[in-house]
């Protein structure tokens, strides 16, 4: 049996809003990070789903292009967190406010 | 004569290496600057009589040497306006020429006596002066184009006010010289006015040739040119504004009437720099660039009868205020303002020969009478109140004898030259205003000025050389030297011998042709079309009278203003040759007080600046500080309070940032689909 679309759009929209959720409401870098995670993997099973959908493998490999971007933004974005813990002895996305202009 | 013209702005050049040789070098030259002067003013001589030599052989020269713009002045002038330098060499600047770098030439030797003997300091800085004042002169005289006489009518301001203000350190000095320098360009901004509103009618500001402003405005004028004209004006009385507005610059230079208070002033300067400025230079510009655009004046009758009228209201007022003063610098002052007088006067009845002529023969007489009062200071140890001279007839001769030709010839005294242009302008006015009302009062106001002039001409030569010394300086004069006598002869011959060029009253009455100056400005030897003293005739609307027959008007012009002069003289002799002269100014009652206080020109122009326009220039300030800037300023404050407001938005904290792109994608896809109408 397949499962259909409608499925995956939602599992997908519930995983987005997780991630945006953690975006909004969190303030450790860390958890940043997963919760962008949590976005992209959101857009990766849409990609995935209608590729499968329409029979199609360009999704497929978008969505691998995804992943590798997914992984050189934690290695930035880990960098950045050092730096950031290096400065200010915390990784609360709050505290760094000096460069707003 | 082949290319004698091509070494036309050579004359010009010449007066400007002195001066930057005079300014650079003049300290280590062995006369400060007096040598390059004199030989710089030599070579312009030379050269300026080469030209008036080619010009009598029969040449001209019209020549475009530099075009600095070239663009669409709109309008009615479709094709480009050009803004050029050329020259214009042709009987009447040719003649100028001469006139001017003889004088400059004069001056400069004079000044070897008179600045030079006297250990002056800053002496490079006087010859650099003279020496770009000469320039200036001379390229303003041979300029072919408004734009660029414009441009040396407003340098040779710049030199007066050098050179009045030679003396500094004092206080009266630097004053007088910005008095001259700020009136005369008062009336400059209607000149640039005038040349704006020419440029624009006629396209063109050319003098000469077919596309000269002249022959736009007489075609304009007859209805087959196109010219510019704003504002549902005729043709005609553009013409006269636009003349008008020229004439306001000639006004401030020539100082006629209103704006002739800065001249008395200006006698702060060193004599000989008046000599220069009175004679050849900056107040004969004004009346030169009138005969230089004579043409333009002649097609407007309005603008004609305005210039004859100032004339003569000039000539009377400023002759009446000399006969009180008691320096002898300021009654030539006020000489020099009256006898100008006579060229507008001249100019403005359409006597263009005599005004011409009498340009001429004043600028020798006047030279001379200013060298000669530079000579008399000398010899008085710098004492300049005719009232401590006296005596000096027997002790220097060669100044007395020439400052009495020079004075014979301003009074206007048969046969010297003074009294043939002089008499000739009267007659030129007196046969227009027999059908002219304003006219005649012009006339009336210029013959009554000939009493007053042969007045205070001869009260200060009696009181400078007859009778006895009376202060100490007079009875043991200083002597001058043979560059102050050189200079003082040859303007002395000068002035006894110039009418020759043109004894109009003689030729008329024994009809024999002796009017050489009238054949040379009629383009007899050589002229360029259109700027010939018939072409202007054709041009002038008024209507010559005479009164009996032409002979009996001669003869009645000539011998009224010649009684009025020899009456003039004779009161002066009267009051004056004596021994002990004494004033008699209180018989003349309050008026006298009226006249040594010069009418209150000046306290009516400072009540003019400080009561009208002060309070207008301040509220046009408070206009400025308040409306305008008050709008400026609320558009920037707009800016400034929508830019505070937007800077809250940057908090620098991530969170922020990320829920305003998601807010901003949220209302964006909210918009989007109530446009796409996904929601109905």
């Amino acid at each position: 049996m397949t499962v259909p679309i409608e499925y995956y759009v939602l599992l997908s929209m519930g995983l987005f809003c997780i991630g945006l959720f953690g975006v909004l409401t969190r303030r450790n870098a860390l958890m940043f990070l997963m919760s962008v995670e949590l976005m992209l993997n959101a857009a990766n099973i849409n990609l995935i789903a209608f590729a499968f959908y329409h029979g199609n493998l360009t999704g497929q490999v978008f969505s691998l292009f995804v992943m590798a971007l997914a992984a050189a933004e934690v290695a930035i974005g880990l960098g950045i967190i050092l730096v950031l813990y290096r400065n200010f002895r915390d990784v609360d996305v709050t505290v760094p406010t000096t460069m707003r202009w | 004569m082949e290319g004698a013209f091509d070494y036309a702005p050579a004359i010009a050049l010449f007066p400007l290496v002195a001066f930057v040789v005079a300014l650079a070098f003049g300290k280590f030259l062995p006369k400060k600057g007096a040598i390059p002067g004199i030989a710089a003013t030599a070579g312009s001589l030379l050269f300026s009589l080469w030209m008036l030599a080619a010009v009598a052989s029969g040449e001209t020269y019209h020549e475009t040497l530099y075009e600095w713009a070239v663009g669409n002045a709109g309008g009615a002038a479709t094709e480009g306006i050009e803004f050029t330098f050329g020259i214009l060499i042709d009987p009447l600047s040719a003649l100028m020429l001469v006139i001017v770098s003889l004088v400059a030439f004069l001056v400069h030797v004079f000044s070897l006596g008179y600045m030079n003997a006297e250990g002056e300091t800053g002496l490079p800085r006087y010859y650099a002066g003279l020496g770009l004042f000469t320039f200036s002169m001379l390229a303003f005289v041979f300029a072919d184009n408004l734009l660029m006489a414009f441009m040396f009518f407003e340098l040779v301001g710049l030199c007066s006010f050098l050179l009045i203000g030679f003396w500094f350190r004092t206080k009266s000095a630097p004053s007088a010289a910005k008095k001259a320098f700020l009136v005369t360009r008062f009336g400059d901004y209607f000149f640039l006015l005038g040349v704006v509103a020419i440029a624009a009618t006629f396209g063109t500001l050319q003098f000469a040739g077919d596309a000269s402003f002249v022959n736009a405005a007489d075609a304009a004028l007859n209805g087959d040119g196109d010219a510019w004209v704003p504002a549902g004006l005729s043709t005609d009385t553009w013409v006269t504004i636009t003349g008008l507005l020229v004439l306001g610059g000639v006004l401030g230079k020539s100082a006629q009437f209103p704006l002739h208070t800065w001249l008395p002033d200006a006698m702060e300067g060193p004599t000989t720099v008046s000599a220069l400025i009175h004679a050849a230079t900056m107040v004969a510009a004004g009346v030169y660039l009138v005969a230089r655009m004579f043409g333009y004046y002649a097609l407007s009758p309005t603008a004609l009868a305005i210039i004859a009228f100032v004339g003569g209201f000039t000539a009377l007022f400023a002759a009446t205020m000399g006969v009180v003063k008691d320096d002898i610098k300021q009654v030539l002052a006020y000489s020099t303002i009256s006898q100008y007088g006579y060229m507008m006067l001249g100019l403005g009845v359409g006597g263009y020969v005599a005004g011409v002529f009498h340009l001429m023969n004043h600028a020798f007489f006047k030279a001379l009478l200013f060298l000669g009062a530079g000579s008399v200071i000398v010899l008085m140890h710098h004492e300049q109140d005719m009232w401590k001279m006296g005596g000096l007839k027997e002790k220097a001769p060669v100044t007395y004898w020439t400052f009495l030709a020079g004075a014979l010839a301003l009074a206007g005294i048969i046969p010297f030259s003074g009294f043939w242009s002089k008499d000739e302008i009267l007659y030129d006015a007196l046969i227009v205003g027999v059908n002219d009302p304003v006219i005649m009062a012009a006339y009336a106001m210029g013959l009554v000025a000939v009493f007053f002039t042969g007045f205070y001409t001869f009260r200060m030569v009696f009181l400078t050389f007859h009778g006895e010394p009376r202060s100490d300086a007079a009875e043991d004069p200083h002597p001058v030297g043979w560059s102050i006598k050189v200079p003082l002869i040859v303007l002395g011959v000068l002035a006894v011998v110039a009418g020759v060029a043109n004894l109009a009253p003689v030729a008329k009455l024994a009809a024999v042709d002796i009017t050489f100056l009238e054949h040379w400005l009629d383009g007899e030897f050589g002229a360029i079309e259109g700027l010939t003293y018939g072409a202007y005739g054709e041009l002038l609307h008024y209507d010559a009278g005479v009164i009996g027959s032409e002979q009996l008007t001669v003869l009645i012009a000539a011998g009224l203003s010649l009684l009025l002069a020899f009456s003039g003289a004779g009161l002066a002799w009267k009051l004056y040759n004596v021994p002990e002269p004494v004033a008699h100014k209180e018989r003349l009652g309050s008026a006298g007080t009226v006249v040594e206080d010069n009418y209150y020109q000046d306290e009516y122009q400072v009540w003019l600046a400080e009561g009208l326009t002060l309070p207008l220039s301040r509220a046009a300030d408070r206009f400025d500080q308040t409306v305008i800037d008050g709008v400026v300023n609320g558009v920037s404050t707009v800016s400034l309070f929508g830019s505070s407001a937007m800077k809250r938005l940057q908090t620098g904290i991530v969170t922020n940032y990320a829920a305003l792109i998601v807010t901003g994608f949220v209302i964006l896809l909210l918009v989007l689909g109530l446009l796409g109408g996904w929601f109905l």
